[in-house]
């Protein structure tokens, strides 16, 4: 406690480096407890790792894997033959690239990179409502508020990313767990998402008309110095050290983030990669910019969301539209990521809270409803696989049999690529160990390249 | 102050303890797999506990708090003082700070500490400002909205006039138990007048207020879902337990049975829900706004309640909107005072067992109300006629329910002390938190009941507790480091609305009035005229509870200041600390208007600046410090610091 308290003393002017003690704490047992600690100072990995940071696109709603990714011939001829409520794929499914994966026409450009992509037919989450299967992708309970995956990624790694959030959620969904899914819960604040928009120039706020620079350091100094007051009175007080690292951030955040975000800056005929020159692909393709430029600067953890996905109904013409919408953006970022030579340590992550089932829904062959027994999802990048499908859901496509990833095995996955053991990776809060996968989750050891 | 029991709340008792006795020989011994979780227990008198140390308790609340930490070998600290404890009971009470007279008024009164705050205390519970505060409180959990959201977001015109309801009976002492009540059966109670009669109508709009897809084409879909919020809302909120997961299979941890459900989904199937949003198969005219859908309260004593029987004129509905062309300002819709929000009976019937949760696929009936809970009272047998809410209401407003008056204490206590003694307040069953101290649960339960379910009496024996004015400082080495134990009080984070109310309080701009008419506009459907959205912005005068809450449209500073999301049971919200909330401080055009006008109203004095932001002096070195910043940039700057944004 001396140490820590003369540290703050000696940080008093200015930024600088904050102890941070509920962090400290955690590091009790280390080898060597470090003695000063950045909450978002990067950190070594448990092991050795192909990806350093991780670009999640959430495909709100639930997305039909029978129509994109998942191969279901048995389904069309059930269809054919009128069987029960069975429903055939929407669009054909052909081999792509050398591999020959099964990919359906839903995606023309995603297609040519097939031999990059590492396809994961044997998804499985608990339940079949949006907010609780929403909830669990990304914290991992459907029942408990707990960290995000993002949160327990910056808290494990830091992040490279100096002036910038750790984690960074462009367009995230208000509902089905709204903020929950970028949250910190019980980790300290300092590791939760900040929210980025692709309208309104991003973060709002970030520019003062009335101080000078000179004169708004003056103003935030006074800021910290009050806080820093506060914190001696209350010493370990994590809200009260999150509050002053916020004020940090906020600060760096007035040139870093307009600077990273002006996608002005970029040349034309990259703006056309990601499809910005056309209105049904500007939207997202903004937000696959954003991205390659956030993951250039170090950030951890990147998410996107891509809304609209939940075809109960009108089903060819919604996939029709939300496939060719992110479509040529998801491909224009892998050839920039791969032109730049990211790709190999960026993991990119694809998918929605489910997949949808085998039987028309609501009315005849025009929709189907909420599957969580078998679906997919997609990785690329960072130390997965290429042209690579893996696990199978039954003849129907409704029920995963093998190669099965859980939630939980899921996020285990995406911990081991980018150097994490889920299993060491604890937070002591209320009287226990917590980890992302709480008492589960296998790695998916047969995707790794 | 007084606490008179109402008589239509010893009706309530009485025929509920008859009910109770009535029906006890039908209580059937349902087989359950799952275990009883310690809530459903029935409440036990605890003994007051013997402590050590016979001169720091004041209240037997404290002697609970107190053993608990002696038999750790633990004591409490020190009492906040008088400046940091006013501060605490009006944000607490009212949401905003006090003002510098009741401050000097308070430090100044010559009477012992005990006698002294509780005159603080009083005057606090009786001030208006108490409903507006603690309103937004239950607001959160029965997911208040101005809008349906979902697919076509057509705004609830008449929601408002539920929130107001909400306001004034909190500030008028409205018995929890009739609280209840009147929100699930308002239009069934019995009343004296017939402005008795309009206001627990406007109570049974909290039933209305779901996020529902009003263009889903399966309508009995629709129902069933409109059904399930309903079950969730009451569930979770009045009795703390996850009832709605029992839709399509047995309850996985608890002991609720399909059948279970589906006996409490009677009772909703059996009434009809008037949001003023229909389905599209309603067959009601106006589009999915729709007067055809509300409640046109009753004139008489005795009138029935039901929708309009004609249209009135003005615009009132989707279609008047768009008969009225495509002006270039925004169309307001009129307000009709005798218009709301409601559930009234339908058409009397048991609602089948959906198999699979499928509305197609439907197992036999159970009777509605045939609650089987395993030690739970049981539920009145529910007349042929009767929907069942009636009963329903009187089952759970029972003195003997454990778990409606467990629930809401330990909400009243999360409130006052930062965490409940239970810290999953929406889930009393096995996969919630048990509570730290259930003796001590217990006994405020019995007290509450005791005390008449006087909310105001309650939060008042609590803040009058040693436990509730002990000082905040805390000890990371302490061994009850995350204070479980209570042994100092937690500090709060300011939320959303008292943080707003005050910044406009500081500068001079607040306005108690509420807003006139109906500040929502749109049909919910694309386009200009269409989008659904509020009319008052944040700049406006208004406390924040009055403005509109509009489903996937919530202003941005909401969602920077962890206002929860709309369409979610949310007990507690979340405290989140980011960069942006440092950004509004630092750069927000409305934080630098009324910055620059509090600075004017101290009169550009450092020492006023600090009294009237913090409510204390300024130190010398915070004198010096203050010299090289202007007066709006220091008052800016003292907005955006920690001791501000928190209640210590």
């Amino acid at each position: 406690m001396t140490s820590r308290r003369s540290i703050l003393q000696s940080t008093s002017a200015g930024f600088g480096w904050l102890a941070f003690n509920a962090l400290h704490q955690q590091w009790a047992n280390a080898a060597t407890p470090p003695k000063t600690i950045n909450p978002l100072a990067p950190k070594a990995p448990h092991f050795a790792a192909k990806a350093k940071r991780v670009i999640f696109m959430f495909m709100q709603g639930g997305p039909s894997h029978l129509d994109t990714f998942d191969y279901k011939p048995e389904l069309v001829k059930a269809h054919e033959h009128k069987v029960g409520k069975y429903m055939g794929t929407a669009f054909d499914f052909k081999p792509r690239g050398k591999s020959g994966l099964m990919i359906s026409d839903a995606f023309p450009e995603l297609s040519k990179h097939a031999d990059d992509l590492c396809i994961l037919n044997g998804m499985q989450t608990r339940t079949n409502a949006h907010q609780m299967a929403t909830v669990a992708l990304h914290i991992g309970s459907e029942t408990f508020v707990r960290p995000s995956m993002g949160a327990w990624i910056v808290y494990g790694l830091g992040t490279e990313a100096e002036d910038l959030p750790g984690f960074v959620t462009i367009n995230p969904v208000a509902d089905t767990g709204g903020a929950m899914n970028y949250g910190s819960a019980f980790l300290p604040a300092s590791f939760q998402g900040t929210r980025l928009s692709t309208t309104g120039g991003g973060v709002p706020d970030l520019s003062n008309g009335r101080l000078s620079d000179a004169q708004q350091r003056k103003q935030i100094e006074f800021i910290q110095k009050a806080n820093r007051r506060l914190l001696a009175g209350d010493p370990g007080n994590p809200e009260l050290e999150g509050i002053i690292q916020s004020y940090e951030l906020a600060y760096k955040m007035q040139t870093s983030v307009p600077d990273v975000l002006d996608l002005d800056k970029e040349p034309a005929h990259i703006r056309e990669l990601y499809g910005l020159d056309n209105g049904d692909t500007e939207r997202f393709g903004t937000q696959c910019l954003m991205a390659r430029r956030l993951a250039e600067k170090g950030v951890r953890f990147i998410q996107l969301t891509s809304t609209g996905w939940d075809h109960h109904q009108q089903l060819r013409e919604g996939i029709t539209r939300q496939a060719g919408s992110i479509d040529k953006p998801i491909a224009g970022l892998i050839a920039d990521l791969k032109q730049r030579d990211m790709l190999k340590d960026t993991l990119i992550l694809w998918g929605g809270e489910f997949g949808r089932g085998s039987s028309y829904d609501n009315e005849l062959y025009n929709g189907r409803g909420h599957n969580g027994r078998g679906y997919t999802m997609w990785m690329a990048g960072g130390g997965v696989k290429g042209g690579f499908a893996y696990g199978s859901t039954n003849a129907m496509g409704d029920t995963a049999e093998t190669g099965i990833i859980t939630t939980h095995d899921l996020h285990a996955t995406v911990l081991h690529l980018l150097g994490i053991n889920h299993e060491r990776l604890t937070y002591r809060y209320s009287g226990r160990n917590f980890r992302l996968t709480d008492v589960h989750g296998e790695v998916a050891k047969d995707i790794l390249a | 102050m007084r606490y008179v029991p109402s008589p239509l709340l010893c009706v309530l008792q009485i025929s509920a303890v008859a009910l109770l006795l009535a029906c006890f020989s039908l209580q059937a011994a349902e087989k359950y797999d799952n275990p009883t979780p310690w809530s459903y227990l029935r409440l036990q008198r605890p003994a007051i506990p013997f402590t050590e140390d016979t001169a720091w308790p004041k209240d037997d609340l404290d002697r609970f708090i107190l053993a608990r930490l002696e038999k750790e070998n633990l004591r409490p600290i020190g009492d906040a003082s008088r400046e940091t404890l006013i501060r605490r009971a009006s944000f607490d009470l009212r949401g905003l700070p006090p003002s510098q007279t009741e401050i000097e008024a308070f430090l100044r009164d010559p009477a012992p500490d005990d006698i002294a705050f509780a005159k603080v205390v009083d005057a606090f519970l009786q001030s208006e400002r108490f409903g507006e505060r603690w309103a937004r409180h239950w607001l959160d959990v029965v997911r208040y909205a101005d809008s349906v959201g979902r697919v076509w977001n057509a705004p609830f015109l008449y929601a408002a006039r539920y929130r107001d309801w909400v306001i004034d009976s909190l500030n008028e002492d409205k018995p929890y138990n009739r609280f209840v009540a009147e929100q699930i059966a308002g239009d069934l109670l019995p009343a004296k007048t017939v402005l008795q009669r309009r206001d627990q109508i406007v109570g049974t709009g909290m039933l209305a207020l779901g996020s529902m897809n009003v263009q889903e084409g399966d309508y009995e879909q629709y129902i069933l879902d409109q059904v399930d919020d309903q079950i969730d809302v009451v569930g979770r909120v009045f009795l703390g337990l996850t009832l709605a997961c029992a839709l399509c299979h047995d309850h996985k941890t608890e002991p609720v049975t399909m059948r279970d459900y589906y006996a409490l989904a009677g009772i909703f199937y059996s009434s009809r829900t008037l949001s003023g949003t229909p389905n599209r198969n309603d067959g009601v005219a106006g589009g999915y706004v729709s007067p055809e859908a509300l409640v046109d309260l009753p004139t008489e004593l005795d009138e029935a309640v039901g929708p309009p029987q004609k249209l009135p004129a003005g615009i009132h509905s989707m279609d008047d909107i768009r008969e009225f062309g495509n002006p270039k300002q925004t169309i307001r819709y009129d307000h009709d005072p005798h218009f709301c929000m409601g559930v009234i009976d339908g058409e009397i019937k048991d609602c089948e067992i959906a198999i699979g949760g499928d509305p197609h696929d439907r197992d036999t009936a159970p009777n509605r109300g045939e609650l089987k809970l395993p030690a739970l009272p049981p539920m009145p047998k529910v007349p042929a006629q009767s929907s069942g809410r009636l009963e329903f209401a009187q089952w759970l407003t029972q003195p003997t329910h454990p778990l409606t008056s467990r629930v809401m204490v330990n909400r009243l206590w999360q409130h006052l002390f930062g965490e409940g003694l239970v810290r999953t307040p929406d889930d009393f069953g096995i996969t919630g938190a048990d509570p730290t101290h259930p003796e001590l649960l217990d006994h405020l339960a019995i007290r509450f009941v005791t005390n008449g379910w006087s909310m105001k009496k309650m939060i008042r024996e609590m803040m009058l507790s040693r436990t509730y004015r002990l000082a905040t400082t805390g000890n990371p080495e302490h061994p009850d480091a995350g204070n479980k134990l209570r042994w100092r009080q937690n500090p709060k984070r300011l939320e959303l609305e008292p943080l707003r109310d005050t910044l406009l309080q500081l500068a001079g701009q607040l306005t108690f009035d509420r807003p006139k008419g109906i500040q929502v506009a749109g049909t919910g459907g694309k386009g200009r005229h269409g989008v659904t959205r509020g009319l008052l912005g944040i700049e406006e005068p208004y406390r924040t509870i009055h403005l509109p809450v509009v489903r996937d449209n919530i202003p941005e500073l909401f969602s920077t200041f962890d206002f929860p999301g709309p369409t979610q049971i949310k007990g507690q919200r979340d405290v989140t600390t980011v960069a942006p909330q440092a950004l509004f401080f630092m750069n927000n055009p409305f934080v630098e208007q009324l910055s620059a006008q509090i600075a004017d109203k101290a009169g550009k004095d450092t020492q006023a600046i600090y009294k009237l932001i913090l409510g204390r002096d300024p130190t010398t070195e915070e004198i010096t410090d203050a010299r090289d910043l202007d007066d709006q940039t220091l008052v800016q700057a003292l907005l955006g610091t920690a001791e501000f944004r928190y209640v210590f």
